[in-house]
């Protein structure tokens, strides 16, 4: 193929992978509405079917280039998105058989895939010399799964501090006009709860009967989920971080130069490492923590769209 | 006496309240958060370090705001005092946490695993009856636990004590350490290097002492002005690009010099590629052209020598397609002159820019002119670069080629290998030749030049020691999960009754199914059978 047909296929397959999130996005919030189990069969099939076609704009692009497909911001999204989908479904739905939050997540990748065709789009290009060392390849690509993970991680806090308010909503108004269950209230015998409830770890663990109305796993389970994730992907930014300061000596003669990109880059790692400090100290555990998490995510967006987008720096390759 | 006593008690009492302050988690949590804060304020408002003609232009347009962030620092956030007292009290506080901590750990790695006495309290317990003996059920429980890598201690037979997964409390303590040794190389080598630019045009040799560098050299606060001496040589500058315009590489050629002039070595310096020697880095920076230019009144020489030229492109302009700037100052002249010279390298490119309207970058020698443009008055600024024209008035202006002679002052050429000077250039020659007392000036060749960085910074493997470190360290101060485990048994009958209990202090989730295996193997170890009753077994 010529590299005009890659680039073709390239850009094929992501509006591919693009329209197949968003069908998966409708059908996983469908399945959390309505709880029938072929819903959730459907939407992780096309969520596959969707991250193959990421896959295939990835590599198409690589051959288009004829370099590792991810030199600008546009080829950092579709990575960022295969990698978010590609976790979510191993960790989340693979390992911890947690089925609801599908929706958040293909939401996500569907954002972040817009957003890379309205701002970021470029052709398949050469880089600039100062691009062409392997620490890049190394720091790149380390900081992108990281951003992934961290990235899902955060959208599970937002999850969790959602249902942690819908917890306490319920706990409360239990307490104040449910009937005992020892009189025969049970929610459990609710007529109106869907009948498929008490299947998988979607079940709430040491939650209140209340909770399973709701569709979502416990707040016990999401912020767990929420931890798993960021506990995997704090390490891996360090270690971006680490390699594209080596890299900045190699190319810069200076391995830290507060330049915004390195400047923000620190100030999320600094953030997540308060996150996972706060969730060992009392009193800050569970929402305090959780607001972290948020501030984090922020910090996130910030580092990966903001800077640039709007903050000039050594690295803005953004166009 | 108790009068004596009073004040100092109350302030060793106020210094025990800082110092408990200081180690709380809350207090470093929070100066986490101001050191992120203080961050982002570092990177909203334009840096003096990092872009200067910003912060200039910043105060140009708000001079209230600005003269408030000069006065607070904000122009300089990284290198403000506050920036320093947040750094210092987290690392303070850092320390406060950690010295307790490590004294713990050294502790409790001298120390056997303590035994416990009452083991029905612990999270997972289980009490069952074996056939073997207190001897051989302790003996064949410790030798289970060391096989799952447990540190165990045995005491009289009858009880064992087994805990795991100190290397996670000794990663933590390695990565926040790690941080103290970050911190304190980054200051001893900032503090004691320097960074600078040099400009060598080709043939030429530079040698690393202050008044030779670009005028943007920075040096740390603790530097006393012991430069290097290496001298460097650059033979030869190339650089190649793609057809779209696109660099692909640039690299010098230097020759490396040690401080007495002798050679050293040669050296390839490439971008991503730095030449590293005699305690300083070498990085290729930037480049450019440098005209050969010769300059006479009559048989005096002026100026003899190469002109390194710059560019001024529009944002939007493609650089390799400006044409390069430089400057002749000829200071000895009453009244004073200069000739500003503009370079365009490839006659070719230009002209065929000139005829499509589309810029062609100018990447290779080809027929190279220059315009020239003279300026007669007062020099401001004979030492500096650019040309302050205010006290001057522009005279003559013409074209010169490489390999001819001008007449400066009629502005016509002398002499010139005529080939070379495209048709339209035509019939700018002198008619009657130079003047004998003429300003003469001539382009014999035209040279490139290269930028390098210069850098001193003897801390670089210290701080890249104390990433690994940090990095390592971080990964079991995540992810080992700590486990204590606590067997007893005493006789009975024939064999004996056995307790088992632990606790996990991380992964509490996994913890159950490991002390369920774990208690079946020290059963079947001691003769028992497995016949897990749901009611024995258990979390409570």
């Amino acid at each position: 193929m010529t590299t005009a047909q890659w680039a073709r296929l390239s850009s094929d397959a992501f509006n591919a992978a693009l329209f197949g999130y968003i069908a998966a996005m409708i059908v996983s919030f469908a399945y959390l509405a309505f709880r029938k189990g072929w819903l959730h069969t459907a939407a992780t099939a096309i969520g596959i079917g969707a991250l193959v076609a990421n896959a295939i704009s990835i590599v198409a692009r690589g051959a288009a280039a004829e370099r590792t497909p991810w030199g600008n911001m546009y080829e950092y999204s579709a990575l960022l998105t295969f990698l978010m989908v590609l976790g979510y479904l191993w960790i989340v739905e693979a390992r911890a058989k947690v089925r609801t939050v599908g929706g958040f997540v293909y939401g996500l990748a569907v954002i972040t895939m817009a957003m890379a065709v309205s701002f970021f789009y470029v052709g398949p290009t050469a880089l600039m010399p100062a691009l062409n060392s392997y620490w890049r390849q190394i720091h790149v690509t380390s900081m992108i799964v990281a951003s992934s993970l961290l990235g899902v991680g955060c959208l599970f806090t937002v999850v969790y501090l959602l249902k942690l308010s819908g917890e306490r909503r319920t706990a409360s108004r239990l307490q104040t006009q449910a009937p005992p269950p020892i009189m025969g209230g049970s929610i459990a015998s609710d007529p109106s709860a869907p009948p498929d409830f008490a299947e998988g770890a979607d079940e709430p663990v040491g939650a209140s009967a209340a909770s399973r109305r709701v569709g979502l796993p416990s707040s016990a389970t999401l912020d767990g989920l929420a931890y798993r994730f960021i506990r995997f992907g704090f390490p891996v930014w360090t270690f971006g971080v680490i390699c594209g300061a080596i890299w900045a000596q190699q190319t810069w003669g200076r391995y830290w130069g507060w330049d915004p990109k390195e400047t923000w880059s620190f100030i999320t790692w600094v953030v997540f490492a308060g996150y996972l400090h706060a969730r060992a100290t009392a009193g800050w555990r569970g929402t305090r923590a959780a607001v972290v998490a948020l501030i984090g995510f922020v910090s996130l967006l910030v580092t990966y769209y903001a800077v640039n987008l709007w903050i000039a720096g050594l690295h803005s390759y953004a166009k | 006496m108790s009068a004596s006593d009073g004040p100092r008690s109350s302030l060793s009492r106020s210094v025990a309240l800082v110092w408990r302050t200081l180690r709380s988690m809350r207090t470093a949590l929070i100066l986490l958060l101001m050191l992120a804060a203080a961050s982002v304020v570092g990177s909203l408002i334009p840096q003096i370090p990092n872009s200067p003609e910003r912060v200039a232009a910043y105060e140009l347009d708000h001079a209230t705001w600005g003269s408030v962030f000069r006065a607070s620092g904000f122009f300089d956030v990284f290198g403000s005092w506050w920036f320093a007292l947040i750094t210092a009290l987290l690392f303070v506080s850092l320390v406060a946490c950690l010295l307790p901590r490590s004294r713990a750990l050294i502790r409790a790695a001298r120390q056997r695993p303590i035994q416990a006495r009452e083991l029905d309290g612990f999270p997972s317990y289980v009490r069952t009856r074996v056939p073997a003996g207190p001897a051989t059920v302790t003996a064949e429980a410790a030798k289970l636990l060391r096989r799952k890598r447990y540190r165990v201690a045995v005491q009289d037979d009858v009880s064992v004590a087994g805990e795991k997964g100190s290397l996670r409390e000794i990663g933590s303590l390695a990565f926040h350490w790690a941080f103290l040794l970050l911190l304190v190389a980054i200051i001893i080598g900032k503090g004691t290097g320097y960074v600078g630019h040099a400009t060598i045009v080709e043939g030429e040799t530079w040698t690393d002492a202050e008044l030779n560098y670009d005028g943007d050299l920075r040096t740390g606060r603790f530097f006393r002005g012991a430069f290097s001496g290496t001298g460097i040589t650059l033979v030869d500058y190339e650089d190649a690009y793609r057809d779209t315009g696109i660099p692909m590489d640039f690299q010098s050629r230097i020759r490396l010099l040690n401080p007495d002039g002798s050679f050293a070595r040669e050296a390839d310096v490439r971008i991503n590629h730095p030449a590293v020697f005699n305690g300083i880095r070498i990085y290729q920076y930037g480049f450019g052209w440098a005209a050969v230019v010769r300059v006479a009144e009559g048989a005096r020489v002026l100026f003899d020598g190469p002109v390194v030229m710059g560019q001024d492109p529009l944002p939007d302009q493609n650089p390799l397609a400006t044409p390069w700037i430089g400057v002749v100052k000829l200071t000895s002249l009453r009244p004073q002159q200069a000739i500003v010279l503009e370079l365009f390298p490839d006659a070719e490119a230009y002209f065929r820019s000139l005829q499509t309207g589309v810029a062609q970058p100018m990447t290779e020698a080809n027929a190279p002119f220059m315009r020239y443009q003279v300026w007669e008055g007062k020099l401001l600024d004979a030492s500096r670069a650019g040309l302050d024209t205010r006290f001057m008035r522009a005279t003559t202006s013409g074209l010169i080629g490489q390999g001819w002679s001008v007449d400066v002052d009629a502005g016509c050429a002398i002499s010139g290998p005529g080939d070379a000077v495209p048709a339209s250039l035509e019939g700018i020659s002198c008619p009657d030749g130079a003047a004998p007392d003429a300003l003469t000036m001539s382009f014999p060749a035209l040279r490139q030049y290269s930028r390098l960085q210069i850098s001193h910074d003897a801390t670089v493997p210290y701080v890249l020691a104390a990433a690994i470190l940090i990095v390592v360290g971080l990964l079991p101060a995540l992810y080992v999960s700590r486990r204590k485990v606590w067997v007893r048994a005493r006789p009975d009958d024939t064999g004996s009754i056995v307790d088992i209990g632990g606790f996990a202090l991380q992964r509490k989730d996994r913890f159950d199914e490991e002390f369920a295996t774990l208690v079946d193997a020290v059963v079947r170890a001691s003769g028992g059978t497995v016949d897990r009753d749901p009611q024995e077994v258990g979390s409570p």
